[in-house]
């Protein structure tokens, strides 16, 4: 009889095991970027239907299967993003922009979710990933694609900010 | 609230996905993944190259080693066949011969080496000089002219072979001198002519001078016989006596020299000077084993693809640096997009 090693210490077997253990993550990651739970779970199966295309691709030994699915929600978003900057300007002329809902998790605090709200996408991603999501400085230097000194740099200043945004309201 | 309540609010309220999600990313993840992707799909980007690099080299080893191993053959032989190299430089002194000779000019060499006269009497010296292509055939080059100075029924007077870095081979030979016009046209197939030098020194005047001197001795010798027989007085007759004598020695003298000028003139001096190719770094090319001309030819073959890879990569350094410019300027002006479009969101 073997032992069974858990999932965060053996890479996953299958695209569903790393679904099934990291879909909260990814989630949480994409709702801090969007600021809209609807578009946060398309881009969810989104980034899972890209990560079927390239689970061939994913290499265990270069980074876990949660930085890897980090990585594809992270390009996931930009693309949204890219598409939704183009769709603003188009319809800046002609209407107002549409209100986002501003819902991050349940149980938030307003003071918190108003602080939250007021940060950049920037700083929302790398508090969602070194504070919510608990990754470490060099997963989260591989999702954001810059060095780890520079995830410690804008962790800090989010942080400042958050602190200050919520104490100002 | 500190950064610490704010922190700890945070991860309280981790958010978690619906049912509903979970149950369309799990209908997602079940699907049957996608086929196997081939070698050429897995081995993408910097793994090719690291893959690539080490592959060209073993490419390059195993077509040099194939290379040298296919023309490390046994080195050129000499040929004993046809006095093709004679043909090609008969007749000439000091003349570098590059090319090989041809069969074409063998008939040339045989009409170019001059013989002695057959109805003079005549001193024939022959000075040949070749090169050859290594050691071995130094060896055999050495034996073979032996064995034809005496197939022309003469002999040797002396020998020296030596081999190292440069080997050398030097020989005195003597042959009829009726074949020695024979002797150097084979002895000059067995390498390539360097330099090559006949002397011919007409005896037939010294010998004739002899006949006739010797003749004059001889009759003076009768008349001193007839005069001591007549003699009156016993003092006349031990003068002549010792004329006599005299004039026998000086026969005996002339017989001699006679004799050495005609045995000069019997036999061709052939003087025989063979060596070895030398490399600029004194290396013999083509000599030793064959694991060593194999050796060389794959070092040969190794030292020009490092050629070619320098040259290719001196071609190609501007271009790759341009490359390597214009994807760190995209990739910094992409990065640069990612960042205003999150801080603007």
């Amino acid at each position: 009889m073997t032992l069974e090693q858990p999932l965060a210490v053996r890479p996953p077997r299958s695209l569903a095991e790393a679904a099934e253990a990291h879909l909260d993550d990814v989630l949480g990651y994409l709702l801090y970027l969007t600021r809209d739970r609807e578009t946060a779970e398309d881009l969810a199966s989104s980034t899972f239907e890209k990560a079927l295309r390239q689970w061939s691709r994913f290499d265990p030994v270069r980074g876990s299967a949660r930085t890897w699915l980090l990585g594809i929600a992270r390009t996931t978003a930009l693309d949204w993003f890219r598409a939704e900057s183009r769709r603003r300007k188009r319809e800046e002329s002609a209407a107002l922009p549409e209100r986002v809902e501003e819902t991050f998790a349940e149980g938030l605090s307003p003071a918190l979710e108003a602080a939250l709200a007021a940060l950049s996408a920037g700083e929302r991603e790398v508090l969602a990933l070194r504070v919510v999501l608990e990754l470490d400085g060099d997963a989260t230097a591989r999702v954001l694609g810059i060095s780890p000194t520079a995830v410690s740099t804008r962790l800090s200043r989010a942080l400042k900010r958050l602190e200050e945004k919520v104490n100002e309201g | 609230m500190t950064v610490n309540e704010i922190v700890g609010e945070l991860r309280a309220t981790r958010p978690h996905a619906s049912d509903a999600l979970r149950l369309h990313v799990m209908t997602i993840a079940a699907r049957p993944a996608p086929r196997t992707p081939t070698l050429g799909e897995r081995l993408r980007g910097r793994r090719r190259v690291a893959l690539l690099v080490p592959a060209g080299a073993a490419l390059a080893l195993a077509a040099a080693v194939v290379i040298g191993v296919s023309r490390s053959g046994s080195p050129a032989t000499v040929s004993t066949a046809a006095p093709e190299s004679a043909a090609r430089s008969a007749g000439t002194t000091g003349e570098s011969l590059g090319a090989p000779p041809t069969a074409a000019d063998a008939a040339t060499a045989q009409k170019a080496v001059p013989g002695p006269a057959a109805d003079r009497a005549q001193r024939y010296s022959a000075a040949l000089s070749l090169q050859v292509e290594d050691s071995d055939a130094l060896s055999d080059a050495t034996q073979q002219a032996l064995a034809i100075a005496r197939d022309l029924g003469g002999y040797v007077v002396s020998v020296h072979y030596a081999t190292g870095d440069e080997g050398s081979s030097s020989m005195t030979l003597r042959v009829p001198s009726a074949n020695a016009a024979d002797a150097v046209t084979r002895l000059s197939s067995l390498g390539t002519i360097l330099a090559q030098n006949v002397q011919i020194d007409d005896l037939q005047e010294s010998l004739d001078s002899l006949d006739r001197r010797e003749q004059q001795v001889r009759a003076r010798i009768a008349a001193l016989t007839t005069a001591i027989d007549r003699a009156e007085t016993a003092a006349d007759r031990a003068r002549l006596e010792e004329q006599r004598a005299q004039a026998r020695a000086e026969l005996r003298d002339l017989r001699a020299s006679h004799a050495a000028t005609a045995a000069e003139a019997r036999n061709a001096t052939v003087q025989l000077d063979l060596r070895t190719k030398q490399e600029p770094g004194g290396a013999v090319p083509g000599s030793g084993s064959r694991l060593d001309r194999a050796l060389d030819k794959a070092l040969a073959v190794l030292a020009w693809e490092g050629i070619v890879l320098l040259a290719l990569a001196i071609a190609l350094a501007p271009l790759a640096l341009v490359a390597g410019g214009v994807w760190a300027t995209h990739r910094a002006r992409r990065r640069r997009e990612e960042d205003r479009l999150l801080a603007a969101s």
